[in-house]
């Protein structure tokens, strides 16, 4: 059952919707971009459906609503402390396919790794409602199809953009009576069957073949080209890294607050670590660590899947034109090299 | 060869001399530099029909032609009316008559750009664009003055040597709840800008607002946003720089943060004060030796005469250049020599 929210007769829809949700979505912010007069797209709380872009990919992806940049986690007192608060508010979050894989990827580094539940994380996912963006073409550098991430089953709202308004698909009992009276509609999303980028990825057949990887040659050429700014990182939609700063209110040090902020494996002294030990050391040897992690290491832990989503943020971010499909296309071809030559 | 020609005529429109006798080149403007590829055609048949073949790129960006025989000016004043037309009234709204006899004066001077944001990462304005909205405010008018819009502080484009050297620049917002601390922007403001960022103990940016040129070197490191220039537009106005024989100077800081409205008032009032330094009576005489005459503070009150400053827009209060003195003690002279600036009766 579908229905049509229409254009410019939809204010009443949203008030009603805003008295009990936080809607986010990604959203425009003229004149924000990198260069002078372009924009960004990214998320943040919007009050109706005329904020929401939809024919654009958001620069930053939605897992900056589950995990913001920056975030205080506690307040302390000299010995005491106590966690930071939160709304209990629940949040329509607009996504396309592939963030709401990525926030089921994320779900595995933040609730299940380690046997500990990130109460952070878990207090903003238990708020999340998903509202499924429909995303029937994707861009040149979408590549979700070849990672298995163009469809998704499970959604509490699907909605699709047309001239008249917007078609929403209501699988989520609760919701339902926000549409109540609204105008029927056949909506059913489609999917993107095919990206115009397809990638393979390698297998890496034993630990032998990972080592050779590791040192081949190939991964060099990223000394020269990547700058280690982090923009891969920040726009990816499965990266989950964070580091965690103390900061003192005043000249006291005995009161102040711990935040949570997002870093990046790119970031040249990020493991850094005790005793002068950096194991990571240049350009190359970081880009080698991300592409192993998102295309063998997290599927190496977990199991069922990689950790990429192929939303290709990662590309439409760098600075340097390095496109991560033909990264992974280099390293495929690496390893097709290694494991011939080991035959 | 008996010539009787009138060469400062000439040279009011837009034909200048040869070294070889009776031939001339005609300078067409093209203000920021940028017309449409179209009048390429233009261009070549001008130099194919009446010039030597060839063009040139004039050092302020204009069309250049030389060898064209001074019988054949009227000829090619007829045929460029189109492209004054076009150019003029069509792209930069001046609003002037154009007829069969070329440019009306050479005065001011072609308007000078780099390409800006159109093409360029660095570029904080649309420079062309800007000096389409200058044209109309210095031409035609017999008073000189050179105009070079840079799109950012690099200042590829020389602002610091010209007359009124307009940067493009870019009021920055910092948003901390974006900042991961990375302390890229503070590496790219040291390495390529004046050393404004810090990283503090908290992992904080701080910024010296008072020594920020506004290249926005910083939102172009920042890997998450962390840094957003303000919508509008900001400038820098560079007085007074110049090249020449007698005393080459680089420009100094007129303006700081001045809005485009602010620039555009100042600019206009830039006939007004011309006439009043030269009594009303334009010669041919260089814009920066007008301000000379003035002296600074007398320019600065009639520059900024109706100009209501944004509360942004810092102005020089005293600007001493620092010129190259190839003689020294150039300006000890007998009274008599002295330059005056103002009515002759007042």
């Amino acid at each position: 059952m579908g229905y049509l929210i229409g254009k410019g007769e939809d204010a009443a829809f949203w008030a009603k919707l805003r008295q009990d949700y936080d809607i986010y979505a990604p959203k425009r912010f003229p004149k924000q971009g990198r260069f002078s007069d372009t924009d960004i797209i990214r998320y943040d709380r919007v009050e109706s459906g005329a904020e929401i872009v939809f024919d654009e990919k958001s620069d930053y992806p939605a897992k900056e609503v589950l995990t913001p940049i920056c975030q205080a986690i506690l307040y302390f007192t000299e010995d005491e402390y106590r966690a930071s608060k939160a709304s209990q508010r629940p949040i329509l979050l607009f996504m396309r396919p592939c963030d709401i894989h990525a926030m089921q990827h994320q779900e595995k580094i933040y609730l299940e790794n380690g046997g500990v539940a990130d109460l952070y994380y878990r207090r903003m996912r238990e708020r999340v409602h998903i509202v499924l963006m429909e995303c029937s073409e994707g861009w040149d550098t979408c590549f979700c199809v070849s990672m298995g991430t163009n469809r998704v089953e499970d959604y509490a709202l699907a909605v699709r953009q047309t001239e008249q308004g917007l078609l929403f698909d209501v699988r989520e009992d609760a919701l339902k009576t926000y549409f109540a009276g609204q105008p029927a509609a056949d909506f059913q999303p489609v999917f993107v069957e095919k990206n115009s980028v397809s990638v393979t990825v390698p297998e890496i057949a034993d630990k032998e073949l990972l080592l050779k990887l590791k040192e081949h040659p190939f991964w060099q050429q990223f000394n020269g080209r990547c700058e280690s700014c982090g923009a891969c990182t920040i726009a990816c939609s499965t990266c989950t890294c964070f580091t965690t700063r103390d900061v003192i209110y005043g000249d006291n040090p005995a009161v102040g607050e711990r935040r949570r902020v997002t870093s990046s494996c790119q970031v040249s002294g990020f493991d850094d670590m005790a005793g002068g030990i950096s194991f990571r050391k240049d350009a190359a040897s970081r880009m080698r660590y991300k592409m192993l992690h998102k295309f063998r290491d997290y599927k190496a832990r977990f199991g069922d899947h990689h950790m990429c989503v192929g939303c290709g943020r990662c590309t439409d971010r760098c600075p340097q034109f390095i496109s991560v499909t033909a990264t992974l296309e280099k390293m495929a071809a690496a390893v097709a090299e290694l494991s011939s030559a080991s035959k | 060869m008996n010539h009787d020609i009138n060469i400062k005529k000439l040279r009011i429109n837009c034909f200048r001399q040869s070294k070889v006798p009776g031939e001339f080149m005609l300078q067409m403007r093209c203000p920021g530099g940028m017309i449409d590829a179209k009048y390429l055609s233009f261009v070549q048949h001008i130099a194919e029909t009446w010039g030597d073949g060839s063009f040139h790129i004039g050092t302020r960006q204009s069309l250049d032609f030389c060898g064209i025989k001074y019988e054949d000016i009227p000829a090619v004043n007829a045929y460029i009316r189109t492209y004054i037309d076009e150019i003029e009234n069509g792209v930069c709204q001046v609003g002037m008559e154009v007829d069969e006899h070329g440019y009306p004066t050479i005065g001011a001077r072609n308007i000078t750009a780099c390409i800006g944001n159109h093409h360029c990462i660095c570029g904080n304005i649309n420079t062309f664009e800007l000096a389409r909205k200058i044209e109309p405010l210095i031409f035609p008018s017999h008073y000189h003055i050179k105009i070079n819009i840079a799109g950012c502080p690099n200042d590829c484009n020389k602002a610091h040597l010209c007359d009124f050297g307009i940067i493009g620049t870019a009021k920055i917002d910092y948003h901390p709840e974006r900042c991961i601390g990375c302390g890229a922007c503070v590496r790219a403001c040291e390495h390529g800008a004046t050393r404004v960022l810090e990283l503090n103990a908290d992992g904080r940016v701080e910024k010296d607002p008072c020594c920020c040129v506004g290249c926005a070197e910083c939102v172009k490191a920042c890997p998450a946003g962390a840094w957003t220039r303000r919508p509008e537009p900001f400038y820098r106005v560079i007085l007074g720089g110049r090249t020449g024989r007698q005393t080459p100077r680089t420009g100094k800081v007129f303006l700081n943060w001045a809005s485009e409205e602010v620039v555009l008032a100042v600019i206009g009032n830039w006939h007004k004060f011309s006439a009043w330094v030269m009594d009303y009576k334009p010669e041919y005489l260089h814009g920066g030796h007008l301000i000379d005459r003035a002296g600074y503070k007398k320019f600065k009150e009639l520059i900024l005469d109706g100009v209501e400053l944004n509360p942004e827009c810092l102005v020089a209060e005293d600007i001493y250049w620092h010129e190259t003195e190839y003689r020294s003690n150039f300006n000890v002279k007998p009274m008599r020599m002295h330059h005056h600036a103002g009515p002759s009766n007042g």
